[in-house]
């Protein structure tokens, strides 16, 4: 279990970084999206599988941004899919996600939730997702205005004299400049297609937004308005999980960081605290921030161990610099963290 | 998933059916040791029965040897003119993406020009300069069944062209003979296969179409387009059987065959071929 | 020297994606250029790894100006710049193991007898295990396979190498470690390096210095 409690966390990081207060209410009640022992096994030919999520364990308020990091293959995008319902169909989830109703019915678990359920009620309309790749998110031969339109039609009903304008108005919201509508993905620039996708995203009102590495590939100038834009989706009220392995991009919006290694959450921790002077806690989340250019530019050593052939113990500690004998069995994750030697233990 | 167990009742279905074709036309003819021309006049016409399942003939031929036969004949001129035509169209298809310019606007101009003429006519135009026989029909099968393969290949290998890992291997000395022979080819040889299966029911119906119109095997061969063609005469006077049995070995391993093809296509479609998204 | 003097390069009939660029190289140097996505660094990355013949220019290497372009540079100077692309994805051929792509330059150029030995020196080096050097592209992760195409690039021991973009879809861990990997090369061979890129701190960090590229189109982005 996360032991760490997001109420504090939120109410540290909405002091820190601007987000809405805390409502001191408990996390079951106001969690957009609660995920509890979140574990995906890819069944391979020859009777190997891969652990490709272990036990993931978070919780994602309204207004909150938290963002999944961590090396590519550690598993972060299959757990977006799993949320989604895309795994493939060698891949089974157990656990539970459940997304809360904001109608007051129960809250749904995206896990076991059939198609139907998640064709027709979650995805667009309660789970928006921003994807990797906006260009190849759009339709090329059709115009950014009739690809709203058909999306309002399909999550809204709306007649058909509104739609033009509800399209507009879908957006606007993403400030997507009204000017361009008619315009086909081609003719835009890549900050104005991630717009674009992320304006679709938007149509059907979704409180909790999913964006997938949605910024691979722009320069930083880009980067930085596109997390702008999601920021200002979290401040109007929506939970955004935002998977990256792009540190920056990640400092600059996020409210809480979960790191992930080899398919665990290793350590989650409030986002200024993460990339303060304090720094995280768990050594591979040192590591990783110790890597960036403006700080030491030196690597993590070695490589992340295989998903299909993980040790009993800790994951991390081939790669350890304070690994001990203790290793070898698994840390519980505790205050946060999944190690036996965190740094800074808590006063 | 339903729509799993209907494409393993396809897979098998088909695999059953082209096995069982294939046995039959490899070794009833070395294992029965009957003569398929062996003509009995008291026994003709005669609907199937015991001693004739597909009945006979108008010259009292036994017709089911005489379709196996046919079969046989049909099965290897439609896969070797596949093989040919496939070899033919990878090489021009291969030779038009990888080298560009000229060479490719000359090869591609002339596919077209081949294309602009109906395939049944150039198929006639080629049988009609040699003697009937297998090898004519052959080549008249090839000659028209190329095209496809040359346009598949050149834009297979246009595309992959532009990938960085042609610039890799570029940058790294290979020649264009190199790049072309273990980088690009490589890629495009399933897409090739492909296209060479399911031209093989292509084929046969083309061999068939020249035999109904006597162009194609000398017309006392027993292949499927001859038996159908002699059968007319019988069928106008209520005679089912000699058109049937020859029409259904046509229709039956050619479906059963692109069935097949269409699996392997499913496996080509790089989105199952990756389990594990990572 | 590496030097592209008032280079004007685009693809056919369209109009050109830079005109009069002039940049050089200079032995043991390193050089970041930095600039926005969809500029025209790639193209001129493509240019100065003489994989696309400039429309307009000079383009000299150590002194020799190259116009005996055919399809293609000649061989000789070709593999005296090695390249790393943006995506590995692309940029590896799907059908070949990690150990044969490494190998592939050595193969290609008639060495093959080397290969072997190359490859159990660079894998190594770019801190890529026995284990995943007989694995296929789709079985690798991203950053394990941009190891090997950087592998791929050193195999040759080019005097020059351009990095296109190499770290953009990579993780801070993966990125430290093969910038190291190639300040390692270049420490024992005194080899010259032209990083592209849009990322202002790594390039500042990594080179001896950087060319800001200002020469594009206006970004029509601002509402």
């Amino acid at each position: 279990m996360n032991a760490a409690d997001p109420t504090v966390l939120r109410a540290l990081a909405a002091v820190t970084a601007g987000g809405p207060p805390a409502t001191g209410r408990g996390r079951a009640d106001d969690a957009v999206l609660s995920v509890r022992d979140l574990t995906v096994r890819f069944r391979l030919r020859g009777g190997r599988s891969v652990a490709a999520v272990s036990d993931a364990d978070f919780d994602l308020g309204a207004g909150e941004c938290l963002a999944l990091v961590g090396e590519s293959g550690c598993g972060k995008s299959v757990l977006a899919s799993a949320l989604l319902g895309l795994l493939p169909g060698n891949a089974e989830a157990s656990g539970t996600a459940l997304l809360a109703d904001p109608s007051g019915a129960g809250p749904t678990d995206l896990l076991t939730a059939d198609e139907k359920t998640l064709a027709r009620t979650v995805r667009g309309r309660r789970v928006g997702l921003v994807p990797q790749s906006p260009a190849a998110h759009l339709t090329p031969v059709r115009t950014v205005r009739s690809q709203l339109e058909e999306t309002v039609r399909a999550l809204t009903g709306t007649p058909r004299r509104a739609r033009r304008k509800a399209a507009e108005d879908a957006a606007e919201r993403a400030a997507f400049p009204g000017g361009h509508l008619d315009r086909y993905p081609h003719e835009l620039s890549g900050g104005l297609a991630q717009r674009a996708a992320t304006a679709l995203a938007l149509i059907g009102d979704a409180r909790l937004l999913l964006a997938d590495e949605p910024t691979t590939g722009l320069d930083r100038e880009l980067v930085d308005r596109t997390v702008d834009e999601l920021r200002r989706h979290v401040d109007e009220g929506r939970g955004l999980l935002l998977i990256t392995h792009d540190l920056a991009a990640a400092a600059r919006v996020a409210d809480r960081v979960a790191v992930m290694y080899a398919g665990r959450i290793v350590e989650i921790a409030p986002a200024p605290r993460f990339f303060g002077p304090t720094g995280p806690r768990h050594p591979y989340a040192r590591g990783l921030l110790d890597a960036l250019p403006d700080r030491a530019f030196t690597p993590v050593p070695g490589m992340p161990p295989e998903l299909s052939a993980l040790p009993d113990g800790c994951a991390f500690a081939p790669r350890c610099p304070l690994a001990t004998d203790l290793c070898a069995t698994r840390p519980e994750p505790r205050a946060g963290v999944a190690c036996h030697h965190p740094e800074h233990p808590r006063a | 998933m339903a729509d799993r167990r209907t494409h393993r009742l396809r897979l098998w279905t088909s695999a059953v059916t082209v096995g069982v074709v294939l046995l039959a036309v490899l070794l009833v003819p070395p294992l029965v040791q009957l003569d398929e021309q062996a003509v009995d006049l008291s026994q003709k016409l005669l609907p199937p029965s015991w001693d004739h399942p597909f009945g006979t003939d108008d010259l009292g031929r036994d017709l089911l040897l005489r379709c196996v036969y046919g079969l046989r004949i049909s099965l290897l001129v439609g896969l070797v003119a596949a093989l040919v035509a496939t070899v033919v169209g990878t090489a021009v298809g291969a030779a038009a993406g990888a080298l560009g310019g000229w060479t490719d606007r000359c090869l591609m101009r002339l596919v077209d020009a081949f294309s602009s003429v109906p395939h049944l006519l150039l198929g006639i135009f080629v049988v009609a300069l040699f003697r009937p026989g297998v090898w004519p029909v052959i080549a008249s099968v090839a000659v028209t069944h190329w095209l496809s393969t040359a346009r598949i290949v050149r834009s297979e290998v246009l595309s992959l062209r532009t990938r960085p890992f042609v610039d890799a291997a570029v940058s790294g000395g290979a020649s264009r003979w190199r790049v072309t022979v273990r980088h690009l080819l490589p890629a495009v040889l399933p897409q090739a296969g492909l296209a060479a299966v399911l031209m093989v029911p292509h084929a046969m119906w083309h061999e068939s179409a020249l035999s109904f119109l006597g162009l194609g095997l000398p017309s006392h061969q027993a292949s499927l387009g001859n038996l159908v063609q002699n059968a007319r005469s019988s069928l106008l006077a209520g005679d089912w059987w000699p058109t049937l049995f020859p029409g259904l070995l046509l229709i039956v391993p050619t479906l059963a065959i692109a069935g097949l093809a269409g699996v392997w296509r499913d496996r080509l479609n790089p989105r199952r071929r990756s389990e594990l998204m990572l | 020297m590496l030097e592209l003097d008032t280079v004007t390069a685009g693809y056919e009939r369209r109009a050109p994606v830079f005109r009069g660029a002039s940049l050089t190289v200079a032995p043991g140097e390193s050089v970041g250029l930095l600039g926005p996505s969809g500029c025209g660094k790639s193209t001129l990355a493509r240019v100065a790894a003489l994989l696309h013949r400039p429309d307009a220019g000079r383009l000299v290497l150590d002194g020799t100006e190259i116009r005996a372009w055919r399809h293609r540079a000649p061989r000789e100077l070709r593999t005296a710049v090695g390249v790393v692309f943006q995506q590995p994805r692309t940029a590896a051929d799907p059908r070949l193991t990690l150990a044969e792509i490494i190998a592939e330059p050595l193969r290609a150029t008639g060495r093959r007898t080397e290969a072997d030995a190359r490859v159990a020196e660079l894998a190594p080096a770019v801190g890529l295990t026995a284990d995943l050097l007989t694995r296929r592209p789709h079985e690798v992760s991203d950053g394990q396979l941009q190891r090997a195409c950087l592998a791929r690039a050193l195999t040759l021991r080019p005097r020059w190498l351009i990095c296109d973009e190499m770290t953009a879809m990579l993780d801070a861990s993966t990125t430290a470690a093969l910038v190291a990997a190639v300040e390692a090369y270049r420490t024992e061979t005194g080899a010259g390096l032209l990083a592209v890129g849009h990322d202002r701190v790594l390039l500042n960090r990594w080179c001896d210095r950087t060319v800001e590229w200002k020469d594009c189109l206006p970004a029509e982005d601002t509402p």
